[in-house]
C-alpha cells in the first residue's frame, strides 16, 4: 500500500474534512446567532451576550418605518420572480432545443448578468433611465427592470437543468397520442419541468430580496427595498433594532425556502417523481 | 381481403411511396417503398443503422422525409404533424409520462381526442384488461417493472385505435425469459384486434416468430421482403443470408453450362438467371441441412474436410469442418443420444441436396 493510499484510509482526512465543517459553520452560523441574540437587548446598546432580555427593539423594528420597505421588497421580489420566470423559459427552452446562430451569445447574455457585478449593472441602468428621460420610473419600475435582469440567469439555469433531465421521447409519445404541441408543453412538459420552474422562482425572488448592489442606485425615497433602507439606517450607527429587522430579513428567504422544500422537492429536478 | 367483385384495389393500409430521408451529406433511408396490408403484421429488420427507427420516425410523422410520399389508409400524410396522423407508437424505452398514473397515461390519447370520462374510464379498463393489467390503473410507472411498463405503452398506443401500430424495439429491454413471453402475447393481441401493425427490431428470432412479412433492411434500402420462410428459405442476397439465420457461404463460379464450380469440383445446382457465367457467387448452404458422412455421398454436393472443432449445444452438436480450398463449413447435427460423435481431426464429407444450395451474387 502506498503511502498516499494509508494516509486516505486512515481517519486523517475525516478529521480534517470534520473540523473545516465545522469552521464552516460556526462562520455561516455564528453572526446569524450573534445578531439574533443582540435583537433582545434591554438596554440602548447592541452587547453581546446581550444584557438583560426585552422585545421593545423587535416592537420599533415591527412599525411601518420598517414594515414598508419589508413589504416592498416582498412585492418586488415577487414581481422579479414572475417577470424572470416568464422570460426564462421561453429562453431556456429555445437555448436547450436549438442549435442556431448566436445561440452562444445569447447564452453569455443570459448568464452574463451572473458574473457582472450587479453594481455595474445598477449604475448602468440608472444612466440609461436618465437617457431615455425615464428619470421618473427610476424607483419601483427600474428596481424591477434591474432585479429581472440579475435574477433571470437563476431562473433560466433551473428551467434549463430540469429540460435535460426531461426523460427521452416525452413529446414525440404525446404527439403520437394526439396531442399538439401546445397540450404537449401544457400537460407534459411544463408538469415534468415544474420543480425546476419554481425553484428558477424561489432563486430570483432570494436574489432579488437580498440584493442591495443593484438596489442603491435605483432607489428613491419612498420606494426603497429593505435592504437599501439597512444600509441607510446603518450610517447612524447599529442599534438592536436593526438587529430584529435583520432576523426578519433573514427568515422570510428561509421560511420560503423551507415551505417549497416541502411542497415540491427544490433540490431535486431529477424525472417528475421523487424517488 | 380478396375481391369477389373484382371492385377497384382497395388501398393498402399503409403505403411508403420512394421515401427518403437524408441528413445533410448522410442518407439514412435511401428510398423506401413498401405495401402493409389492413391487418398485417410487417416488421423492419437490420443491423443498428441499417434506417428502420427512422423509416418508422417517418411514418410517425416525427419528422418530414427529405422526399417521397406516405399514404395512411390512402391518404397522403407525409405533410401532416404527427398528432394529426391516425397513429399508436410504443417506444424502445416506453415513454410513458413519470407524473401521470397508468390509467392516466392509457387515457392521454382519449383526453386529446376529447373523448367523455365515462367512455374514456370503460376504454381504458377495457385496453389495461387487454394487456393484463387490470387493477394497476392508479399505480405510477416508476413502481412497475419492465414488462408491466411495456404493457401500458401498448394499451396507450392501442386505446386510440390507431390505423396503424408502429412498435420500435419495443422487446429489447426486456430480459429473455419476459422477452419471448411478451412476443406471443404482442402477436396474439395483434391478431385478436386485426392491427394493422409495423415491428422495428434487430433481432431475426423475434423477426422470425412474429411477422407476417419481413422487410430485411440494409443502408437505408429493404433488401428483400417476403414471409418468414420464404425469407429464411430463400435470402435473395448475401446480407440477408448471413442475417437471417446462419448459412455456410462456399466460394463458387458459374461455368458455361451454368453448373457451379466450388475449389476443383463442379456441381450441377439451379444459378438465377440474373447471374452471369464466369461470375463468382456463394453457394449458401443452411448448417442444419448440410450432412456429414464418412463415405462420398451419391448426389448433391459434397467435398471433402477435416474436422476442426466440434461444439456441444444440447440441443444440437455443431461441427466445423476445414475445406481444401481454406474455407470453413459447418454443420448442425440433432442431438438424437446416440454416442456417435464426430472425432476431431478425422476426414469426412460435407454434402448436402442439390436443392439445399442457393446460389448468391458474390
Amino acid at each position: 500500500m502506498s503511502s498516499f493510499a494509508r494516509w486516505r484510509a486512515s481517519r486523517a482526512p475525516w478529521a480534517g474534512l470534520r473540523f473545516v465543517v465545522i469552521l464552516v459553520y460556526i462562520f455561516s452560523l455564528g453572526p446569524i446567532l450573534i445578531t439574533a441574540a443582540v435583537s433582545f437587548n434591554s438596554g440602548n446598546r447592541s452587547f453581546f451576550p446581550p444584557r438583560g432580555l426585552s422585545f421593545r427593539w423587535w416592537e420599533r423594528a415591527f412599525t411601518a418605518e420598517w414594515l414598508g420597505p419589508l413589504w416592498f421588497s416582498i412585492k418586488l421580489g415577487s414581481l422579479t420572480a414572475l417577470i424572470a420566470t416568464l422570460l426564462a423559459l421561453p429562453m431556456a427552452f429555445a437555448l436547450h432545443r436549438y442549435r442556431f446562430r448566436g445561440r452562444d451569445a445569447l447564452v453569455a447574455m443570459t448568464l452574463g448578468p451572473l458574473m457582472l457585478p450587479s453594481l455595474v449593472t445598477g449604475v448602468g441602468l440608472l444612466q440609461l433611465f436618465e437617457l431615455l428621460g425615464l428619470r421618473e420610473y427610476v424607483g419601483f419600475t427600474a428596481l424591477l427592470v434591474g432585479h429581472a435582469v440579475i435574477c433571470m440567469p437563476f431562473a433560466v439555469r433551473t428551467v434549463a437543468i430540469s429540460l435535460s433531465t426531461l426523460p427521452p421521447n416525452m413529446e414525440l409519445a404525446a404527439a403520437s397520442l394526439g396531442a399538439t404541441r401546445w397540450a404537449t408543453l401544457r400537460y407534459i412538459v411544463l408538469p415534468l419541468v415544474k420543480t425546476g420552474v419554481i425553484a428558477g422562482a424561489v432563486f430570483a425572488f432570494i436574489h432579488s430580496f437580498t440584493d442591495v448592489n443593484l438596489s442603491i442606485f435605483l432607489a428613491r425615497p419612498g420606494e426603497i427595498p429593505i435592504t437599501v433602507k439597512i444600509l441607510g439606517f446603518l450610517e447612524f450607527g447599529f442599534a438592536p433594532t436593526l438587529a430584529a429587522v435583520a432576523v426578519i430579513t433573514l427568515l422570510l428567504p428561509l421560511v420560503l425556502v423551507a415551505i417549497v422544500e416541502r411542497v415540491s422537492g427544490l433540490g431535486d429536478f431529477i424525472y417528475g417523481d421523487r424517488r | 381481403m380478396g375481391r369477389p367483385f373484382g371492385g377497384p384495389v382497395p388501398d393498402p393500409a399503409l403505403r411508403l411511396s420512394r421515401i427518403e430521408k437524408r441528413y445533410g451529406g448522410t442518407v439514412a433511408v435511401a428510398g423506401i417503398d413498401l405495401d402493409v396490408a389492413d391487418g398485417e403484421f410487417v416488421t423492419l429488420l437490420g443491423p443498428s443503422g441499417c434506417g428502420k427507427t427512422t423509416t418508422l420516425g417517418l411514418i410517425a410523422g416525427f419528422f418530414p422525409p427529405t422526399s417521397g410520399e406516405i399514404y395512411l389508409k390512402g391518404k397522403p400524410v407525409a405533410d401532416l404533424p404527427s398528432f394529426r396522423r391516425d397513429i399508436g407508437v410504443v417506444f424502445q424505452d416506453y415513454a410513458l409520462f413519470p407524473h401521470m398514473t397508468v390509467a392516466q397515461n392509457v387515457a392521454f390519447g382519449l383526453r386529446m381526442r376529447k373523448v367523455g370520462a365515462s367512455e374514456t374510464a370503460t376504454r381504458v379498463n377495457q385496453a389495461l384488461d387487454l394487456v393484463k393489467l387490470g387493477g394497476f390503473g392508479d399505480r405510477r410507472p416508476l413502481q412497475m417493472s419492465g414488462g408491466q411498463r411495456q404493457r401500458v405503452a401498448l394499451a396507450r398506443a392501442l386505446v386510440i385505435n390507431p390505423a396503424v401500430l408502429l412498435l420500435d424495439e419495443p422487446l429489447s429491454n426486456l430480459d429473455l425469459k419476459l422477452r419471448e413471453e411478451m412476443r406471443v402475447e404482442i402477436v396474439s393481441i395483434q391478431r385478436r384486434l386485426g392491427i394493422t401493425t409495423v415491428f422495428v427490431t434487430h433481432d431475426q428470432g423475434e423477426a422470425l416468430v412474429m411477422s407476417d412479412r419481413i422487410a430485411v433492411m440494409n443502408h437505408g434500402r429493404i433488401e428483400q421482403i417476403g414471409d418468414p420462410a420464404s425469407i429464411y428459405e430463400a435470402p435473395a442476397t448475401r446480407f440477408v443470408a448471413e442475417f437471417i439465420g446462419r448459412m455456410n457461404l462456399l466460394s463458387g463460379t458459374v461455368m458455361p453450362d451454368r453448373a457451379v464450380r466450388i475449389g476443383d469440383t463442379t456441381f450441377a445446382m439451379e444459378v438465377p438467371a440474373d447471374i452471369a457465367s464466369g461470375a463468382a457467387v456463394h453457394v449458401a448452404i443452411r448448417p442444419e441441412r448440410a450432412r456429414l458422412t464418412d463415405e462420398h455421398p451419391a448426389d448433391g454436393i459434397a467435398l471433402p474436410g477435416i474436422v476442426r472443432q466440434v461444439f456441444y449445444l444440447g440441443a444440437t452438436r455443431e461441427v466445423h469442418v476445414d475445406l481444401p480450398n481454406g474455407e470453413r463449413g459447418f454443420v448442425q447435427l440433432h442431438n438424437e443420444g446416440s454416442d456417435a460423435v464426430v472425432a476431431t481431426g478425422s476426414a469426412v464429407w460435407l454434402s448436402s441436396s442439390a436443392a439445399n444450395c442457393r446460389v448468391l451474387p458474390a
